[in-house]
């Protein structure tokens, strides 16, 4: 398996402006969240890039980019049917092949030299088969995730073979379904946002949406872990668990964070350092007085 | 060191693992059974597996409660040495405290000290038995915690961590402003055969093999006042636009806006228990929380946020702003009354956790029929909810969760469960539908059309039956095991005859099970109601009535009787008149809650369903509006909320409109206009009552300031710190044969004397034996039965006549206690040949019962004299004293109950507190049925009551020659007019002899002691300290001998006077003014609704005949007596024991039946 295509999802109606703006990357040039994306992607050795977007944003995110904007084939989703169907919207462009798949309102850190992106393709390539990236996650979050259940990969250490995968389960589900072994309690491997998919996901979801499309109503929304949980029980799928960080740039303060987040591991993380415990002091002292 | 007992135990071999722990008892010698103790002790200490340590502690309490103490010397220890039967007060302290090893250790000092004693080897019998019981109730607690699903609400203790959101289907309001409302209807099970109450959760995680039940899911009707079944519980959750939680019991008549945390895990506050155990095991208030002080808004915020992302990524921090919205939790119970062996309650649990977990996403449908795995769940939620509300329910009851016909069997543990290692068997048992290739659609109709189910109208406490079945189990006693085995046959041939669709040969096989083994196992599972019930129907119905089925826990309340179906709609209105002549006749005998009913019932093939109402259609049940609309309506609409605003005009269209909702108005109108209230009737009637009664106003008047200004309360009832209590010299016991023979010249200081004797004797040749039938046959004595009493312990305040109650089958029948007496005297008559006159005093509350009950059994055949002395005095409860609430409940050591039942009970007691407050401390109790607000004011006043009513002056005139009255309790069921205690009562020429016991870890209220130096009987309620009770080795039996004319002469009265009520009057006056006032509290029941009760405390006022022993003047000489003679039958709960020990046998032996 070799991969060279991805898909970014940015078309999130309450989303739109996030993948625009502006950050100072770990290298200290400025770029906006989207180019920062495209970056990750293309150090796994991505060729072509599909970002999925609602209509009429392929102009402004285009503009975001720069150099890569050749790259970047914008897809638009006309119809908000949900995640699962914003990926369905590239398949013309991924055709029959594998593919990294990052969502759009994420930034990854990577803890060591080889970025996140690099690590997933690596091992997908090496396993042949679809693999997502995972984080062990406490349960009070899992109402925020996609979570998948299944064992460890003999002989490795962070990689595990999917068997279920259920969308933002109840901790009750979790109990009795998503145990995995070797993690601690109270935590289960949960979506990272970063996947490498096979051409079997298209397949799924297209199934999914012609079903939804006859038997229910049109607001009917795809999920990706749907799609997943099926591709689990049809061919190999594997987890990759990651000790990087991801920041999420659309909560509350999520820029703000994840910024600090990209200085602190970037060149200018003694500089940075410094003006917040100056900050702090500064505060405190006068509080004092 | 080699032990059987510990062989047994582990023994893999089932033939041996299955020995009776009697049969090696009954033929080991006293050193033996001690050396099996000591094995056991150590086995259990240093064994690590749960159920070998359980099964040591039943034995070790069998042999200590059953068989040793049979071994025992009556005079002397296990070694040899004098009995001085004390218990130590520290080990006393730490069985109440739940300190079972320490207080075992504390027991077991003294009995290597001293040697076994009939009273350390009844303490160590409680202790091993509660630590038994407390160690598998561990055990579940911990299982029911660690089933997977239920675990992460444990750890849950902070709302930023609470993982559950509200689906969004609930979240979407109509145009009007209405949330959608997600209804939960659920069946309730009825159990074809529950093969010897296998379905208690440690047979089934002991004994996996024998629990099976045969399971049914039911729908119901009240014959007769509802059209068709349905499902028999219901539950409503919604989304509501304030930030609280609002609990609805529309069934109770409750609600409760809750806005603090602390008030969800407040179970016993309201009747919300069962509400509040839901909302906690379903999750959406994790168990883990209690305590935590957070804010029930913020969890509320957490759990149903105002907005909710949209990407397949959400964000953690996002959408909590919230802080509008709450939850409202409805319970609804369709009329079916408590008690109906149902499993109502654990049904109703099972429905609003299913609705719950349903709102939460904690299912996969929000509607329709749950999977396997998630029935499975709920049940385990249920049994949680159970764990934490304090009640417990059986292994089966969430059955109504499944569809239609299962087996129900326990499952071996296997090494992927929690409890593989510690038990046997799964806390969860296996269910396995059983589908139309079954048991046909024919046979389910030809089912329904030949079973009466009925609901009895007797509601009992099955806890004490429950404890009764796993002691037995554990300890394979052998009629009883051979009864399990039986059932478990009869479990098989009830299933083979359903495939087979034989429901005549069922009804067959359920009579069986009920008439033998369930009864070998429990006796009590049966009463003289359902034995006359089923008589009655089978002279009715002759060959057309096919069989008795009992369901459930014991009978009495929810029963199931077959008919052949061309009869079925004949019997089910001829067995409830029947039912309904049958309770009037023992309505003062037995406990009833309610009038009985029969249902119409259908089996449910759906189980629990859930249905979701949105839009104009999302209202709650009519029975919901019935109750909470008209105290909306007497807010002001600006006050209401807006979605509350939208409810309500969408109710008012619904009312015009909707055929289901009609007559609601006029519902409405009558709830806002009550009609005459029935209060005033009551008050009427009790006001009637005390004016005939002779009530003494002027006296009550007294009471109650005294009582308000604390000069009378349960702290005054005692005597002062510095009274010196002793136990008896010890020299006194020693020397009391002596002392007989020397009565004249050596008396005590106090003009008493004590000797001792055990009871029975078998020389009945001796001079003192043959004094005493010579006054028999000369006609000298006659007995008096205290029968004054509604039996407030034996009912728990349910206010039925005692001596009325059958109690015990002996001689092939239900006794009540009042036939046992008399069959004694009829014997002792027989045997001296002249009948004993017999004087049975009665009061307001039991006066014309047994007058009544008497009559119909023309007295039992007793042929002797028979007196009814009737009572002449009467009190008015009151409404309790915080202060004397919280002395009982504070001061006073309590037994402290297993964790979480202790935790309902101090909410309990809060709320009753607070009752007391509202109600007005001190004022009349008057918010009952007359009869429960009235007391008894002691059995001091019943002696009087002889002079005073002509009683005794009639039976003298009758009989001159009488001049001594063996006066005895009424559950004294022993006690008998026995010549050789006579003979030495008339030889030591005392006022009254006394018999005593030697003292037990229950008996508990006062003794013989010395006070200041002084002989004397004493109250436990009169003791300066608690402790001082330990000091004490004989206990009062209260039955006593009194000679006439010495009594009379102590009222300063003669026989003459007896004709004088002036100076009758006077002279009691005098006498009561000397004897102290004590202030009791009386559990009381209150019962409402649909066979709903509640317990009360209550305060009244009480004169004891036993302080008549302080007396100056008074010479009272006390005897020992055998425990068999002496004991008292308080609490239905002794019963079995009293089965088993020998002492029914021995009472059988005292009575010549009629």
């Amino acid at each position: 398996m070799h991969i060279t295509k991805a898909v970014i999802t940015a078309a999130g109606r309450n989303q739109r402006t996030l993948p625009m703006q502006t950050l100072t990357d770990r290298d200290g040039a400025e770029k906006s969240v989207l180019a920062i994306l495209v970056e990750e992607a293309l150090s796994a050795g991505i060729d072509e890039i599909a970002v999925v977007v609602a209509p009429g944003d392929e102009g402004p995110y285009a503009a975001t980019v720069g150099d890569h904007a050749g790259r970047l084939h914008f897809i638009p989703q006309t119809d908000p049917r949900g995640y699962g169907h914003a990926i369905y919207c590239a398949k013309p462009f991924v055709g029959d092949a594998p593919f990294l798949h990052l969502v759009g309102d994420h930034l990854y850190v990577s803890a060591d030299t080889q970025s996140c992106a690099q690590q997933l393709v690596a091992v997908a390539e090496a396993e042949n088969c679809a693999v997502s990236a995972v984080q062990a996650t406490r349960e009070n979050l899992l109402p925020y995730y996609g979570t998948v259940g299944g064992k460890r990969v003999p002989g490795r250490k962070d990689l595990y073979e999917i068997d279920t995968v259920i969308e933002k389960p109840t901790p009750t589900e979790a109990e009795l379904r998503l145990i995995v072994p070797g993690l601690r309690a109270g935590h289960y491997l949960c979506f990272f946002g970063m996947h490498v998919l096979t051409p079997a996901v298209m397949e799924i979801l297209e199934s999914r949406i012609s079903e939804t499309r006859i038997s229910e109503s049109a607001n009917q929304r795809i999920t990706l872990s749907e799609a997943l949980a099926v591709l689990a029980t049809r061919e190999k799928y594997l987890a990759l668990e990651e000790r990087a960080l991801r920041y999420d740039v659309g909560v509350k303060y999520g820029l703000v964070i994840a910024q600090l987040a990209l200085a602190l591991s970037g060149g200018d993380r003694e500089e940075i350092l410094t003006r917040l415990v100056e900050m702090l002091a500064t505060r405190e002292l006068r509080r004092g007085a | 060191m080699s032990s059987r007992l510990i062989d047994i135990i582990t023994a893999r071999d089932p033939e041996v693992r299955n020995r009776s722990l009697d049969a090696f008892c009954r033929t080991a010698s006293l050193k033996e059974l001690l050396d099996e103790c000591a094995a056991l002790e150590a086995f259990r200490r240093a064994s690590d597996n749960l159920y070998e340590r359980v099964r040591a502690l039943f034995f070790l309490y069998a042999i200590h409660r059953f068989h040793l103490p049979d071994k025992l010397s009556p005079d002397l220890t296990g070694f040899g040495k004098p009995v001085r039967s004390l218990i130590p007060y520290d080990g006393y302290t730490h069985l109440l405290q739940r300190r079972f090893e320490e207080a075992i250790d504390c027991f077991l000092a003294l009995q290597t000290a001293d040697g076994p004693t009939e009273a350390i080897s009844s303490a160590l019998a409680e202790a091993y038995h509660r630590l038994g019981f407390q160690t598998l109730a561990d055990q579940v607690r911990r299982s029911v915690r660690s089933v997977r699903g239920n675990q992460w609400m444990f750890r849950t203790g902070h709302p930023m961590d609470h993982p559950l959101r509200v689906r969004r289907e609930l979240l979407q309001r109509s145009a009007e402003g209405l949330f959608p409302v997600l209804h939960e209807a659920t069946p309730v099970r009825m159990d074809l055969s529950h093969s010897g109450w296998s379905d208690i959760f440690f047979l089934g995680m002991d004994f996996p093999e024998g629990a099976r039940v045969l399971n049914v899911s039911i729908d119901l009707a009240v014959h007769g006042r509802d059209p068709a079944p349905r499902p028999p519980v219901e539950a409503y959750i919604r989304v509501i636009d304030e930030p609280l939680l609002r609990l609805v019991s529309v069934d109770l008549g409750a609600v409760a806006e809750i806005t603090n945390l602390a008030e969800v895990f407040d179970y016993a506050r309201d009747y919300l228990g069962l509400l509040k155990a839901a909302i906690i095991a379903a999750g959406i208030i994790p168990p883990g929380m209690e305590g935590s002080g957070e804010r029930l808004q913020d969890l509320l915020a957490r759990l149903i946020p105002s907005s909710r992302g949209e990407t397949g990524i959400f964000s953690p921090a996002g959408g909590t702003k919230g802080g509008t919205y709450g939850l409202e939790l409805v319970s609804q119970v369709n009329g079916i009354p408590k008690g109906s062996r149902l499993a109502v309650s654990t049904s109703l649990l099972a429905c609003l956790i299913a609705v719950c977990m349903r709102a939460t996403g904690q299912t996969q449908a929000l509607t329709g029929m749950l999977q396997e795995h998630e029935r499975r769940l709920v049940a385990a939620r249920a049994i949680l909810g159970e764990w934490l509300a304090g009640s417990g329910g059986g292994w089966q009851d969430s059955g109504g969760v499944w569809p239609g016909m299962k087996l129900i069997t326990g499952q071996l543990a296997g090494p992927d469960d929690p409890e593989y290692g510690i038990s046997r068997g799964r806390l969860l048992p296996g269910h396995h539908l059983m589908g139309y290739d079954e048991v046909s659609a024919d046979t389910r109709e030809r089912l329904q059309k030949s079973l009466v189910l009925v609901h009895g109208g007797m509601a009992q406490d099955v806890g004490p039956i429950l404890e009764m079945v796993t002691e037995k189990y554990l300890l394979r006693s052998e009629a009883e095991w051979i009864g399990r085995q039986k059932a478990m046959g009869i479990y098989d041939e009830i299933v083979g005859l359903l495939r087979q669709g034989d429901v005549r040969s069922i009804g067959d096989a359920t009579t069986r099970n009920f008439f033998d083994p369930i009864q070998t196992i429990i006796p009590w599972a049966n009463n003289l109601y359902t034995t006359t019930l089923v008589e009655r129907a089978k002279a009715t119905f002759g060959d057309d009535f096919w069989g008795f089925w009992m369901l459930g826990g014991m009978s009495g309340g929810g029963m199931g009787f077959i008919f052949d179906p061309h009869r079925r709609a004949e019997a089910q209105e001829r067995l409830l008149a029947m039912m309904l002549a049958t309770k009037r006749e023992l309505e003062n005998a037995l406990p009833f809650a309610m009038e009985p009913v029969v249902y119409d019932f259908a089996i449910n093939e759906h189980g629990t369903v859930a249905e979701l109402r949105t839009g104009t259609e999302a209202l709650m049940s009519p029975s919901y509006y019935a109750f909470l609309v008209p105290a909306l309506l007497k807010r002001e609409r600006y006050a209401l909320t807006h979605a509350r605003r939208a409810e309500l005009d969408r109710f008012g269209a619904a009312c015009r409109t909707n055929p289901a909702l009609a007559g609601m108005v006029q519902t409405l109108f009558d709830r806002i206009i009550p009609r005459a209230d029935q209060e005033d009737v009551s008050q009427r009637t009790l006001d009637a009552l005390l004016e005939e009664l002779g009530f003494d106003r002027i006296q009550h008047e007294q009471i109650r300031a005294d009582l308000r200004s604390g000069r009378i309360g349960l702290a005054q009832n005692r005597l002062s710190a510095s009274t010196v209590i002793e136990d008896v010299y010890p020299g006194d016991v020693a020397n009391c044969e002596l002392r007989i023979a020397n009565c004249e010249s050596r008396t005590m200081n106090h003009e008493s004397r004590i000797m001792i004797r055990e009871f029975p004797i078998p020389n009945h040749q001796s001079p003192i034996t043959n004094y005493g039938l010579q006054a028999l046959r000369e006609g000298r004595v006659a007995v008096v039965t205290l029968a004054a009493g509604v039996g407030s312990r034996w009912t728990h305040g349910a206010g039925v006549v005692k001596a009325l109650h059958p109690f015990c089958k002996l001689g092939g029948k239900h006794r009540s206690f009042i036939e046992v007496h008399l069959a004694k005297s009829r014997r002792v008559g027989d045997q001296v040949g002249m009948p004993i006159p017999h004087i049975i005093t009665t009061s307001y509350l039991t006066h014309e019962p047994i007058r009544d009950f008497l009559a119909q059994r023309d007295n039992y055949g007793y042929t002797g004299p028979l007196y009814l002395s009737p009572g002449r005095a009467v009190g008015l409860r009151l409404i309790p004293m915080a202060r004397d609430l919280r002395f009982a409940w504070e001061e006073m050591p309590q037994q402290l109950l297993d964790e979480q039942a202790q935790k309902v009970l101090e909410s309990l007691h809060a709320a009753l507190i607070g009752w007391a407050q509202q109600m007005g401390e001190g004022n009349d109790y008057r918010d009952n049925v007359p009869q429960q607000c009235l007391h008894p004011v002691g059995h001091w006043f019943e002696i009087p009551n002889l002079l005073k009513n002509g009683v005794l002056a009639k039976v003298l005139a009758e009989r001159p020659q009488l001049e001594t009255l063996m006066l005895h309790n009424i559950d004294t069921v022993g006690a008998d007019v026995d010549a050789t205690v006579l003979g030495q009562h008339l030889a030591s020429g005392a006022t009254m002899t006394i018999e005593v016991i030697t003292r037990r870890v229950e008996d508990r209220g006062g003794g013989l002691a010395r006070v200041d130096g002084n002989l004397r009987l004493i109250e436990g309620m009169a003791l300066p300290h608690e402790e001082d009770e330990f000091k004490l080795s004989y206990y009062n039996s209260n039955t006593m001998w009194i000679s006439i004319d010495k009594l009379l002469a102590l009222f300063e009265l003669t026989r003459d006077d007896l004709h004088d009520a002036g100076k009758i009057d006077e002279a009691v006056r005098a006498v009561a003014a000397r004897m102290p006032t004590y202030i009791t509290l009386k559990d009381v029941k209150k019962r409402w609704g649909h066979g709903q009760e509640d317990v009360f405390p209550v305060a009244q006022f009480e004169k004891l005949w036993g302080d008549m022993t302080a007396l100056p003047g008074m010479t009272t000489q006390y005897v020992v007596v055998h425990r068999l003679r002496g004991q008292q039958l308080k609490e239905p709960a002794q019963l079995d024991g009293w089965l088993r020990d020998g002492s029914a046998a021995y009472v059988e032996s005292l009575c010549a039946w009629d």
